[in-house]
């Protein structure tokens, strides 16, 4: 699929300005909080009608305003996941999912039913009604109902932002496994970067309504040169490694060409490859063999760049085993450790957390 | 600071303003109302089918330097009103069952015959018929798959007239059944002219007073109930015209408005 | 039955058919003048909303006079229905059910209106997203969720039916069996000095059958408002 836009829209003193393509896979919109993103999503819908855009989906024309063209949302087949899920009150679970299999683009054929409820893991709760869910439960049918209708593009918006921690570790599962068994395109909305760096493979940056930045995510997130994403406080990168197999004192060993890294969590299977998402904050570094530390995750590396100073601060970016790492230091260290170009050093990682 | 303590004043101005002018008009009000009662005007109740004529009387009595209000409505109505204790000086009753009822009840003294009126069939202007005969299946004929209005027949004094007038003639088999009850003899009037209905049961002094109906008969008055007027000054009343006025409703000159509106002189035995 | 004479039997059969046949055509046409003006902005919209409400402002004797000059056996609309269709209002049942549909029709559309508007338009959208078309958001999202709304404006135009006189009896006058409603044979009962013991007797009926309508409509709203918050 490919996503075309190029669209201008001000509401008040608010300016909404991207031009973008976007390919199949996640693409993860990423922005702070008033940055356009939902705008940005409702125009893409067909639930806003933007003052001066061209739209195409695979080809189709959604929107141009040039040439009067407008397709409503009911034909355009694009899914939406809102934040307040959004769910028909006046329907059971199992009537709200057959909705979106009624409406949608194409009967869905009844495995594929029974497939998305597993994978959401909505079995138990297909005969409740929407008003005696958790906030969880609601978004994981509202994100059933949307696959349901079969469309060729689903929009999410912010599922995560109004459920607690538990919860939000919980529902991003759920959403990591749609991720990787649907073949459907998406387009994540989230002011949150680790969710989207461990659900999406595109990143499209949105600051205050104008689009930065639009690449896979890889790149973009080991860049110093866009603070809107290198200096948020979980500014990262994403390193691919692939699991041993093996765990000993309750940690498994993954391997990565920079060196192995122990991490507590469930046990992957040997061979597999996974997303490692390291966040700047837990990237340490030490010059020379470093000493006894309580930190056992060692990474060769060199220092690729060292982002322009803010307020003291400057980010770092590594080269570990061809994968990029991130790190803060204060601009006193860049001094000390001589921290340049070239400069060899040892990348010390604290924690990590495990994507797809 | 100087602002807020401006749009504060100027917002609270005008409630202010609307409520001294309230109080003030509340004050006259009750100023005057105070003075009316030492010289309230005389209220009559009258019926409406009265609502001209008693026009006309009214006029001449108080440009003599009377003062008079004249409340109109259905006879039951006003009856209803006075026995809740409404201040009415004087009633006039087009019904001899409610006048009887309250003058048993006390409410009335001393009632006296002031009018009479006649039963007249009508069509509307626009038909052909210029008469019709009182004969068995005159009215089924007339109204040819049309209705008959009538005021309601068990209730309305117009209607139980024509009700009775109908039954003695022998024509009520044939009009039972095609009938249009109305709420008052004045919308019976409304349907015939109208063209809605092609023939109505009306007081004569109705049917002159609409230019858009004919009267096709005259029903003879020995075929109902005497229909007359009596005006009764109401017990308690302590207005100091009521007398003046009842001696004004029975005097040559009033009788003449009434033979003039198409009433019929009161006659002391009853005929007419 | 014994309480009741045959003839009140009928006034009150017939209030019955003539208030449901008033509500039960009105709906529709109440329903969708009442999303027009919830959901939807264009020039004249005032006007719309203005006409509604006339017969809710104007004396009912006026209101049935017009119906009489329009729907009558000589008005223009009554003429066209009696040639074309065959059909007629004029002194009929039909004409008392017209008077009281037009008179209980802007209590339908208020109420139907209001209820309509606290439809959340998110859940619009989100139908929207799901493939589904104007129509059939409508009908499987709004109207279900109006549905109290709609079961009270209902109520209310039954009630006001029930109770509908001035412009009955203008317009098709009071003919024992065809347009004699409850309110027509009240009225009357209270013209005679007698008629006091049949007026409250009627009365009486009136209240009963407005307030089962009244019951029925909140034993109702309870089931769908149940329905919605299950194990709450």
């Amino acid at each position: 699929m490919t996503l075309q836009m190029d669209l201008s829209h001000h509401q008040g003193d608010f300016h909404l300005q991207v031009v973008a393509d976007l390919p199949a896979g996640v693409t993860g919109v990423f922005g702070p909080s008033g940055a356009g993103k939902s705008t940005l999503l409702e125009i893409v819908a067909g639930l806003r009608r933007p003052k001066q855009a061209r739209i195409t989906l695979d080809g189709k024309v959604l929107c141009d305003t040039a040439a009067g063209r407008w397709m409503p949302p009911h034909r355009r087949g694009i899914g939406y996941v809102f934040q307040d899920s959004r769910l028909f009150p006046h329907l059971s679970v199992t009537e709200n999912l057959n909705f979106g299999r009624r409406h949608g683009r194409a009967p869905a054929h009844p495995s594929t039913c029974a497939e998305v409820i597993e994978l959401l893991g909505l079995a138990r709760l297909l005969d409740r009604s929407p008003g005696s869910l958790s906030g969880g439960e609601r978004q994981r049918v509202a994100i059933a109902r949307a696959l349901l209708s079969a469309p060729r593009l689903l929009l999410l918006d912010e599922p995560c932002a109004s459920l607690d921690l538990p919860r939000r570790e919980e529902l991003l599962g759920y959403l990591a496994a749609v991720c990787a068994t649907s073949s459907v395109p998406m387009l994540y909305v989230s002011h949150s970067l680790p969710e989207i760096a461990r659900l999406a493979h595109q990143l499209l940056l949105l600051e205050n309504g104008q689009a930065t930045a639009c690449g896979p995510i890889h790149e973009l997130l080991g860049r110093v040169d866009l603070p809107g994403l290198s200096r948020s406080d979980e500014a990262g990168t994403v390193l691919l490694v692939r699991s041993i197999g093996t765990a000993e004192a309750g940690l498994c060993s993954y391997e990565h060409a920079a060196g192995v890294l122990r991490l507590p969590g469930p046990l992957v299977p040997a061979g597999q490859t996974i997303r490692l998402l390291v966040k700047a904050r837990d990237v340490s570094l030490a010059v020379g063999e470093p000493g006894q530390l309580s930190i056992r995750n060692r990474l060769a590396a060199t220092v690729m760049e060292v982002g322009p100073p803010h307020a003291g601060l400057c980010e770092v970016l590594l080269d570990a085993g061809g994968d990029r790492l991130l790190t803060r230091v204060t601009m006193a260290t860049v001094g000390e450790l001589s921290l340049q170009s070239g400069r060899r050093v040892t990348a010390l990682i604290k924690s990590a957390s495990l994507g797809h | 600071m100087f602002n807020l303590q401006n749009t504060l004043e100027s917002r609270l101005r005008a409630p202010f303003a609307l409520t001294m002018q309230a109080l003030a008009l509340c004050l006259s009000l009750a100023g005057s109302a105070a003075a009316d009662t030492a010289a309230r005007p005389l209220l009559l109740f009258a019926p409406a089918s009265m609502t001209s004529v008693l026009g006309a009387l009214r006029e001449e009595w108080t440009a003599g330097g009377h003062q008079m209000t004249v409340s109109f409505a259905g006879t039951a109505t006003l009856a209803r009103q006075l026995r809740a204790g409404a201040p009415a000086d004087l009633f006039i009753s087009a019904d001899r069952a409610w006048l009887d009822v309250l003058t048993a009840e006390g409410l009335l003294r001393q009632p006296q015959r002031v009018a009479g009126n006649r039963l007249v069939l009508v069509v509307p202007s626009r038909s052909s018929r210029q008469s019709l005969s009182l004969q068995a299946g005159a009215v089924a004929d007339a109204l040819a798959g049309g209705r008959l209005a009538v005021a309601m027949v068990e209730s309305v004094p117009a209607g139980r007239y024509a009700k009775a007038a109908l039954t003695s003639l022998g024509l009520w088999t044939e009009a039972q059944t095609r009938l249009a009850e109305t709420v008052d003899v004045r919308a019976a009037l409304r349907l015939v002219a109208l063209g809605e209905a092609p023939l109505g049961v009306v007081y004569a002094t109705d049917a002159r007073s609409e230019p858009r109906v004919r009267v096709v008969a005259d029903i003879p008055p020995t075929s109902h109930p005497a229909i007359e007027y009596w005006a009764a000054p109401v017990a308690g009343g302590r207005h100091p015209d009521t007398a003046a006025f009842m001696d004004y409703l029975t005097s040559p000159s009033a009788m003449a408005h009434f033979r003039q509106a198409g009433f019929t002189d009161p006659q002391p035995d009853g005929s007419h | 039955m014994t309480i009741f004479t045959p003839d009140e039997l009928t006034t009150i059969q017939l209030s019955l058919k003539v208030s449901a046949w008033a509500t039960l055509v009105s709906l529709p046409p109440g329903i969708a003048v009442a999303w027009v003006l919830a959901r939807r902005e264009f020039p004249g919209k005032w006007l719309l909303d203005v006409l509604i409400h006339l017969p809710l402002v104007m004396p009912p004797v006026v209101t049935g006079y017009l119906l009489l000059m329009a729907f009558g056996r000589q008005g223009p609309l009554g003429i066209w229905l009696e040639t074309t269709l065959g059909f007629t209002f004029a002194f009929n049942w039909t004409g008392a059910a017209l008077a009281c549909g037009i008179m209980g029709f802007p209590l339908l559309v208020r109420s139907v209106r209001l209820s309509i508007e606290s439809v959340n338009r998110g859940l619009e959208q989100a139908a929207n997203t799901l493939g589904a078309n104007p129509a059939w958001v409508v009908v499987r999202v709004t109207l279900p969720l109006a549905l109290p709304g709609i079961l009270a404006g209902a109520v209310l135009c039954f009630a006001k039916a029930l109770g509908e006189f001035g412009a009955t009896i203008t317009f098709v006058s009071n003919i024992p069996g065809l347009t004699q409603t409850l309110p027509g044979a009240i009225y009357n009962s209270i013209q005679l000095p007698e008629g006091e013991a049949a007026a409250l007797r009627l009365t009486g009926v009136a209240i009963a059958l407005s307030m089962g309508a009244l019951l029925v409509s909140e034993w109702l709203t309870r089931r769908l408002r149940k329905r919605e918050g299950q194990a709450r």
